[in-house]
């Protein structure tokens, strides 16, 4: 089977400065990485070890210096900034640790925002969004706005809007990170109903217990995989 | 992701911000309505002038001795052959005599007024002319040489202030001490229009044969000079050119000189164009204001939104997707404005007529137009750098944006 997330010896090398001055900062030292589909994955490690430069290199907002990173079989090396929005938007879902649901739309709104980029006819975009709120059960808050809703109740929101993507990959940085530990079990508990539902996950957290959710934790330090970079 | 659906999220976004967008907006208005009513007034003053200058002068052509130095202008009178020459020409020829003659205005205080011999039924030829009270003399009159006269508005005033000057004696004096009694039968009606003034002066005119019987410098048979009242279909420039080139033929280059009302009002025209060109220049200006407003506006927009953008890059749009969403909300907020500004002018203008009676209102499509495109123009003139550093930012440093 293709593993959904593949990589070998990526590295990421960040430069600043120029001529004798230059700096460089080694973000990844050789990241050997393997995601299969359908698992659920907690990448762990000490701030400064390169967690969130290698979730955005797993979300291709960022491109590895060198090494090989194969999504869903398919190499990215080469793309350009167009053709890696386009694989973002049909195959990376992002929750994020502030939610980042823009204020003026409203929950169902929020949730169709990424199918507008793929160009679908705004009726068809709404029902999706509505369906998939409804999945994750809201399907009583479609016309709040943000600011009305609790602070679980916004990162379902976020996560209907990851998930009507139909992703290959839910990347989800420190989704608890802003929650009370009450929102924070519903939000577990949803992503281990999600990952029953056969979907894979990514998680960043630096918190044991709730990497303790995940089937199988990944730690990182000092730009490297020490522990569980294979199933 | 179409055209339309970046249009309402631009007017969402717009409306997000109503303040801030109204207050960007205003300064588009404010060069939009500018540049609009400057034209506009510009169009309406040019046809204001067309207009009154017809009612004066009407469409004619002017024939006169060149003042030649060292001649005199009877050394090239107007003679009744030239007349016959131009028959045929889509004109009414109306030949003309002019004097300067003195009347007193108190005893021992003479003033001088202007004595212009004309054909009877003047009227009828030159349709400039209008007769107020009583009636011009007639042809009949006018070949006999009587002793009568009709006189300008002014001259009415200046002869018999406070009084009723038809029927009364007009006493005129010769340079040379010569006298000139007439019967007034009729008074002009004064010169509309505000170039009126022009056509104001202190004039008695009088029959054709009754100037040559008295004048000690003017002989019978010659005129000082024509007037070419031209027809309906008559073309003023060909006309004239016509008349040049019989004139030229006759007595040779340069000996006389031939106007058109419609180069004079050419003249004008092309002062109006100036004027408008040089405040529309203006108004131009605060358009471009108005733009650097925009892109300020716009600038603070990007700053305040770097969030959304890295979201919306996150979700899956392109750098270009960014750079059209700004753009067309830069293009939106700027059309509006034009609308608005257009809206005000036509206002304006509207107000202007009603309040002068010399503008015609005149707002042209094509001002509209023009001044819609502009205002979208500079939307996206100065829409590009603001959606150039959106479409740019790097999405983890948005995201990370505080």
């Amino acid at each position: 089977m293709v593993p959904v997330v593949e990589m070998q010896g990526v590295t990421k090398v960040y430069r600043s400065g120029s001529g004798a001055r230059t700096v460089e900062v080694r973000a990844l030292a050789g990241v050997d990485l393997t995601i299969q589909k359908g698992e659920f994955v907690a990448l762990m490690g000490p701030s400064g070890s390169g967690k969130s430069t290698l979730m955005h290199i797993i979300g291709l907002l960022d491109t590895p210096t060198e090494g090989e990173y194969r999504l869903g079989g398919n190499s990215v090396r080469g793309l350009s900034e167009a053709q890696l929005a386009r694989i973002r938007n049909r195959r990376i879902g992002f929750v994020f640790q502030a939610f980042f649901l823009l204020p003026r739309l409203t929950a169902l709104q929020n949730v169709a925002l990424p199918l507008v980029y793929r160009g679908l006819p705004p009726a068809l975009r709404l029902e999706r969004a509505r369906r998939t709120l409804e999945a994750v059960g809201l399907g009583d808050r479609l016309d709040h706005l943000p600011a009305e809703l609790s602070g679980g109740q916004k990162q379902r929101v976020a996560i209907a809007r990851a998930l009507v993507q139909e992703p290959d990959l839910l990347l989800a940085d420190e989704p608890t990170g802003n929650l009370d530990s009450r929102s924070s079990e519903e939000i577990l508990a949803l992503f281990e109903s999600l990952h029953q539902q056969g979907k894979t996950i990514l998680m960043v957290t630096h918190e044991p217990d709730v990497a303790a959710r995940a089937q199988r934790i990944v730690r990182l330090r000092d730009g490297r995989v020490v522990e569980g970079g294979r199933p | 992701m179409n055209p339309l659906e970046n249009l309402r999220m631009a007017f969402e976004s717009l409306w997000a911000n109503k303040l801030r967008s109204f207050l960007a907006l205003l300064g588009i208005v404010i060069g939009v309505f500018s540049v609009t009513a400057m034209v506009s007034l510009g169009q309406m003053a040019t046809a204001g002038i067309t207009q009154d200058l017809e009612a004066i002068a009407g469409r004619s052509i002017f024939v006169q001795p060149n003042f030649n130095e060292g001649h005199d202008f009877s050394t090239a009178p107007i003679r009744e052959e030239d007349l016959r020459s131009l028959e045929g020409l889509p004109a009414v020829v109306i030949p003309q005599l002019f004097g300067n003659l003195q009347y007193e205005a108190r005893p021992g205080e003479r003033r001088s007024i202007q004595l212009q011999g004309t054909p009877g039924d003047l009227p009828r030829l030159d349709p400039t002319f209008k007769i107020a009270r009583g009636r011009y003399f007639t042809e009949a009159e006018a070949r006999g040489g009587l002793a009568v006269a009709v006189l300008s508005d002014r001259a009415a005033k200046d002869l018999f202030p406070g009084r009723e000057a038809v029927g009364q004696v007009v006493r005129l004096f010769y340079p040379g001490g010569g006298r000139l009694e007439l019967t007034v039968v009729g008074v002009l009606a004064p010169p509309a229009g505000i170039f009126g003034g022009l056509g104001a002066a202190a004039t008695v005119y009088a029959p054709i044969p009754l100037v040559w019987n008295t004048s000690p410098t003017a002989r019978r048979g010659e005129y000082a000079f024509l007037v070419l009242s031209l027809k309906k279909e008559a073309d003023a420039a060909q006309v004239k050119r016509q008349v040049e080139r019989i004139f030229e033929a006759r007595h040779g280059k340069g000996r006389y000189q031939i106007t058109s009302t419609e180069s004079f009002q050419d003249t004008l025209r092309s002062i109006t164009r100036i004027l408008q060109v040089l405040l529309g220049g203006i108004a131009g200006l605060s358009l471009l204001v108005g733009g650097i407003g925009i892109m300020n506006i716009m600038l603070v927009s990007v700053t305040e939104r770097t969030r959304e953008i890295g979201l919306r890059k996150a979700l899956g749009a392109t750098s270009s997707q960014i750079r059209q969403q700004f753009l067309i909300e830069a293009v939106v907020l700027t059309l509006l404005g034009g609308v608005l500004g257009v809206a005000l002018a036509a206002g304006l203008l509207l107000l202007v007529t009603l309040a002068v009676p010399f503008f015609v209102y005149i707002l042209s499509p094509i001002t509209v137009l023009l001044a819609l495109a502009v205002s979208a123009l500079v939307g996206l003139f100065f829409g590009v750098w603001p959606a150039a550093r959106a479409a740019a930012l790097n999405p983890i440093e948005a995201l990370r944006y505080e």
